[in-house]
């Protein structure tokens, strides 16, 4: 069987090699044909230095696109504009060699270096096989992470020592050509500009059509910033509760009179309200002898029970922390400290107002409920703040 | 087979001669001029493992419960963005390991533009032709802070959370468009739904666009104009001294990038950063102290909690105290910092072109001036891990919060003055033997 | 010297005698009554119910409600912990172990069974993160000159009682605010983020952003004086 397809598989390198030798033969005078000039061999048009690489049906192509009249024409007004294309010698000729000046043993270096990034380069794969196999049998991040680094970071080091020992030192000194464009050159763009914009600026038509034109499209890019969301509305201005709304815990039922001893404290909620972010509120307990509420919220803290906003005056944190030897509510944020005895005045920290307070009173059925909103809308100050 | 490709591409494109540029191109042979490098490299690896974690990462706010691999979240509720987060650190294989790269990366990457900004602030490498490239450059950093911001604040989690809370109070607080800005960008009240999806838009699509794009003018510049050189035998005016482009400096600087590229790896697998998993979800009734963001806005931190609870009544209009700290305070900087390359011509009334760098000595009051905002920057990071300092340390948050305010005027200045008579002296000592040496004076 | 003697070892004999005569007479009176005992000599310091005692007065101790466990009680007893005396002088073996049994038996009321980790995590984020932080290692808090303590070395049955009892400044939570099986799920939560994972490599003592900034500095540190090094090649 294998004969037979061995068989078959020889006339089709046979017919292969034919075919091959066909196109190459072709290859000429088809470029010939359809390109109408007498193709150059390649010996005229390489470049000083190149080597001559004859007969390759890679070349042959490449030969009919550059031999052609219009690559020539090309050519001809380039230089016409940017002036001849000298053969150029290498530049590098001129760069001071460190290593002759210093008498350095290169052959020594290079010795020890190559020993050097051979070093590195192994431990490098095995970091790289490391990683690989901790991948695929499915590893943990610490060796992963560090094999990973044993690999990229072993490549670095030898390539930093390849450039250390491998390479001459050499230093070029390089002319900085000046920046600033030769005043006849810089002359003439500003000229071509100059020359077209006469041509189509009528009196001030265009400086205003431009101005205007701008602050159209600015006034078109501001339309379409305004769509990402909603003017300032009633949310920002809220007090939050209502009269007579009951107080919440978070599993939903409503907290009583006996909910809380002196010293202990829970978050509540409006009833009814699916608001956590605002409408989160600090309740707290007190003993009632201690308070020094201002004489107008003299009634708002019924059997020492305490309520302020729970979001911070200063950045908007969760007032979350409560230290009750000292009835202090602090923010975990700035340290911003506020006195629950005297209506979350601030004492210490950066917040400038006061926590907003909540008037409370006890219904009765014993139930805690809010005697009207908050004294301010929660949160951080603003501009238009009532 | 090289020659071939080269050949092939070099018809098509002519680009032999640029290549051939390029290759003799002279870089300055000193290490401070590899400091940008290390920045564009992490920038390289952020993108790369951006590109995978992009894969994994589900931008949405939308509410779900947890039943994954992560046992203490089973059954809580969070954002499908935070899920995605816990997926991909303890689902897929490696995922860990790029996030925590990425995370670090992120904050190389902004430490050493840091770094290579000072190089360009101290050699004054930022003198005509270089104004320019130094806006360019401040645009840069700019915009990585806010894309650092915007990418740790994508997680849901509670720490960054806080973060997002805060910049909204930040927002709110500019007099006028403040309620206006949060409205419109925020979406309301923070984290509203639509905050994560837009945080996703900005950090992979707007900000990298914006930041590949002005990197690419920011090395054509600085291709176009040669790099400057220290003072030395050969490097003046109009002429570079250096090493050539190829084989020398390429191997050096791709084994700096794989350098980077091991430690950045080492990193993520042996150093956890932001362990989104103990944090725990956002939630709006949550919240937890040692709320620093991230490094590079720990000096705002810091300035917001040194600066005294003093708002300002204009008539019935309320600039609050936020505003001071976290707005006037940065942009003033901000903007003394781009303008600094034209303030320090006009103040000099020195308007002329140098390739050649300045010795920081030798230039007392520039470097006394860097070395003075730098204290000062340094004590505001500090001044905000306070509440981490007292727990490492066991002092009280008062006292230390005290000294901070009061160094924060005391250190800049007393940094200055020093800085100041040290460079005075060492250009006089510079200057003595000058005249010793060449028996004539010298110009300044 | 014999008179002398003589009245030593009477001394001794008298002082013998009585110390037997002591314990017989305590092994007389059968299996001793740990609710007395408790009484006697517990409830000064750990209240009448085992509930705890806050710190502000002198005397104080830690709520004993969720103390399961007898040998925990028992060590205590005879060690002393922290400003516990000891009491293993003044109290015989047989009336340890009934002062510990009544603890475990009667005094402990909580349960610690049936919690719910999930739910744990976030009741514990809201009620206790903002002081004791995320990693219970403790927080600074500001202003009062006293830190939240660092519980990571706390039995789970000491943590229970103080979210009950309210030490010191910390708030009390009674079952109101917290019930039983939600103090149960935090107890549970905290006993896994007292040693927590950390997949990601060393958590830097989970100090946050703070340590991660330090170590990305120090990082870049390096990479200066790697580029340092990196240079120097053309040197020679």
């Amino acid at each position: 069987m294998s004969e037979e397809g061995g068989q078959k598989g020889s006339w089709l390198w046979a017919g292969g090699v034919l075919a091959w030798k066909l196109a190459r033969s072709l290859a000429r005078p088809v470029a010939r044909v359809l390109m109408g000039r007498r193709i150059q061999p390649i010996g005229e048009i390489k470049r000083v230095g190149e080597a001559a690489r004859p007969g390759r049906v890679s070349d042959a192509v490449m030969l009919g696109l550059e031999a052609t009249a219009l690559t020539q024409a090309l050519r001809d007004t380039f230089e016409e504009i940017h002036g001849p294309e000298a053969e150029e010698t290498s530049e590098r000729e001129n760069d001071r060699n460190l290593d002759a000046e210093r008498g350095v043993n290169v052959e020594k270096r290079e010795k020890w270096g190559t020993a050097l990034v051979v070093f590195w380069l192994a431990l490098a794969f095995a970091g790289g096989i490391a990683f690989l196999f901790t991948y695929w049998t499915g590893g943990n991040n610490l060796i992963l992470g560090s094999m990973l680094g044993v690999f990229f970071g072993c490549f670095g080091i030898a390539l930093v020592v390849w450039s250390h020992s491998l390479v001459p030192h050499t230093e070029a000194t390089e002319p900085r050509a000046p920046l600033a464009a030769p005043t006849p050159k810089f002359q003439s763009a500003m000229g071509d500009f100059t020359r077209g914009y006469h041509q189509i600026q009528r009196r001030n038509l265009l400086k205003w059509a431009s101005v205007a034109g701008a602050g159209m499209v600015a006034a078109v890019f501001i339309s379409f910033l305004r769509s990402m969301g909603r003017s300032p509305e009633a949310s920002l201005y809220t007090r939050v509760w209502k009269q007579g709304q009951r107080l919440m815990k978070f599993d939903g039922t409503p907290v009583t009179v006996d909910a809380l001893q002196p010293g202990s404290t829970m978050i509540v909620f409006p009833e009814g309200s699916e608001d956590t972010e605002t409408a989160q509120t600090v309740l707290l307990r007190v003993r009632p002898e201690l308070l020094r509420l201002p004489a107008s919220r003299s009634t708002w803290a019924p059997g020492g029970y305490l309520a302020y906003s729970r979001v911070c005056t200063h950045a908007g944190c969760s007032v979350g922390m409560y230290e009750r030897t000292s009835h202090l509510l602090m923010c975990p944020c700035h340290q911003s400290t506020f006195d629950v005895l005297i209506g979350a005045q601030p004492t210490g920290g950066p917040a400038a107002r006061a926590l907003p307070q909540l008037p409370l009173y006890a219904d009765d059925r014993g139930f805690l409920r809010a005697g009207g909103g908050f004294t301010e809308p929660p949160g951080p100050g603003f501009w238009g703040m009532p | 087979m090289i020659r071939s490709t080269a050949r092939g591409l070099d018809t098509r494109l002519r680009i032999a001669p640029v290549v051939r540029e390029a290759l003799n191109h002279v870089f300055p042979d000193h290490w401070s001029f590899m400091l940008g490098e290390i920045a564009l490299y992490s920038f390289v690896i952020l993108v790369a493992s951006g590109l995978f974690l992009a894969m994994f990462y589900n931008g949405s706010a939308a509410q779900v419960v947890y039943h994954g691999s992560y046992h203490p979240l089973d059954g809580v509720k969070m954002s499908a963005a935070y899920q995605s987060l816990l997926n991909l650190s303890f689902d897929v294989p490696a995922g860990l390991l790029m996030r925590q790269m990425h995370h670090w990366a992120a904050d190389i990457f902004i430490a050493a533009i840091v770094v290579h900004q000072a190089r360009i602030f101290f050699t004054a490498a930022y003198r005509r032709p270089r104004e320019i490239n130094w806006v360019v450059g401040m645009t840069l950093l700019l915009l990585a802070l806010a894309n650092g911001y915007f990418g740790y604040s994508m997680c849901g989690d509670l720490l960054s959370g806080a973060g997002l809370r805060i910049g909204y109070a930040i927002l709110l607080s500019l007099p006028v468009i403040g309620p206006w800005m949060t409205f419109i960008f925020l979406g309301g009240t923070v984290p509203a739904d639509t905050v994560i999806p837009r945080l996703y838009a900005w950090h992979i699509f707007l900000v990298p666009m914006l930041l590949g794009v002005l990197l690419v003018v920011h090395l054509a510049i600085i291709w176009r104009q040669y790099h400057t050189n220290f003072p030395g035998p050969g490097r003046s005016q109009t002429s570079i001294v250096g090493a050539r482009l190829w084989p020398s400096y390429t191997l050096k600087s791709i084994g700096l990038f794989l350098l980077l590229l091991g430690i950045l790896a080492a990193l993520g697998g042996l150093v956890q950063i932001d362990p989104v998993w103990i944090y725990g979800p956002y939630d709006p009734v949550s919240i937890i102290p040692g709320a620093q963001p991230d490094w590079y806005l720990g000096w705002i931190e810091g300035a917001m909690r040194l600066f005294p609870g003093v708002n300002l009544h204009l008539g019935s209009y309320l600039i609050p105290e936020v505003f001071f700290p976290a707005v006037l305070f940065p942009g003033l900087l901000i903007v003394v910092l781009y303008l600094y390359p034209f303030l320090e011509k006009a103040f000099t009334r020195d308007h002329g072109s140098y390739n050649v760098l300045r010795i920081p000595s030798q230039y007392p009051f520039n470097t006394a001036l860097g070395c003075a905002v730098f204290s000062c920057l340094i004590l505001l990071e500090f001044a905000g891990a306070d509440d981490v300092l007292v727990m490492a340390s066991s002092g009280s948050v008062v006292a230390l919060r005290l000294l901070f305010r009061v160094l924060f005027f005391v250190v800049p200045i007393a940094v200055g003055v020093v800085v100041y008579t040290l460079c005075w002296l060492a250009r006089r000592k510079h200057a003595e033997a000058h005249l010793l040496a060449e028996g004539a004076p010298q110009p300044r | 010297m014999s008179w002398a003697g003589t009245s030593l070892s009477v001394l001794f004999s008298i002082l013998f005698a009585s110390q037997i005569a002591h314990a017989q007479q305590t092994a007389s009176a059968g299996s001793p009554d740990g609710k007395a005992i408790f009484e006697q000599r517990c409830a000064k310091c750990h209240g009448e119910y085992g509930q705890g005692i806050s710190a502000v007065v002198s005397i104080a101790g830690p709520s004993l409600q969720a103390e399961h466990n007898r040998g925990r009680v028992i060590t205590a007893v005879e060690t002393g912990p922290k400003h516990m005396p000891s009491f293993i002088r003044t109290l015989s073996v047989p009336e340890i172990r009934a002062v510990a049994s009544y603890v475990t038996d009667d005094i402990a009321v909580i349960s610690l069974h049936g919690g719910n980790i999930g739910e744990g995590g976030e009741l514990f984020r809201v009620y206790c993160a903002p002081c004791h932080r995320t990693d219970v290692r403790g927080g600074a808090l500001a202003f009062v000159g006293a830190n939240a303590p660092d519980i990571s070395r706390k039995s789970p049955a000491l943590v229970a009682g103080a979210i009950r009892w309210g030490p010191g400044g910390m708030p009390a939570f009674p079952s109101s605010v917290i019930n039983d099986q939600q103090l149960a799920s935090i107890v549970e939560y905290i006993r896994y983020v007292q040693r927590p994972a950390s997949p990601g490599g060393t958590p830097m003592n989970w100090y946050g952003p703070v340590a991660e900034g330090f170590a990305a500095w120090v990082i870049v540190f390096i990479l200066v004086i790697l580029t340092t090094w990196i240079e120097k090649g053309g040197k020679g």
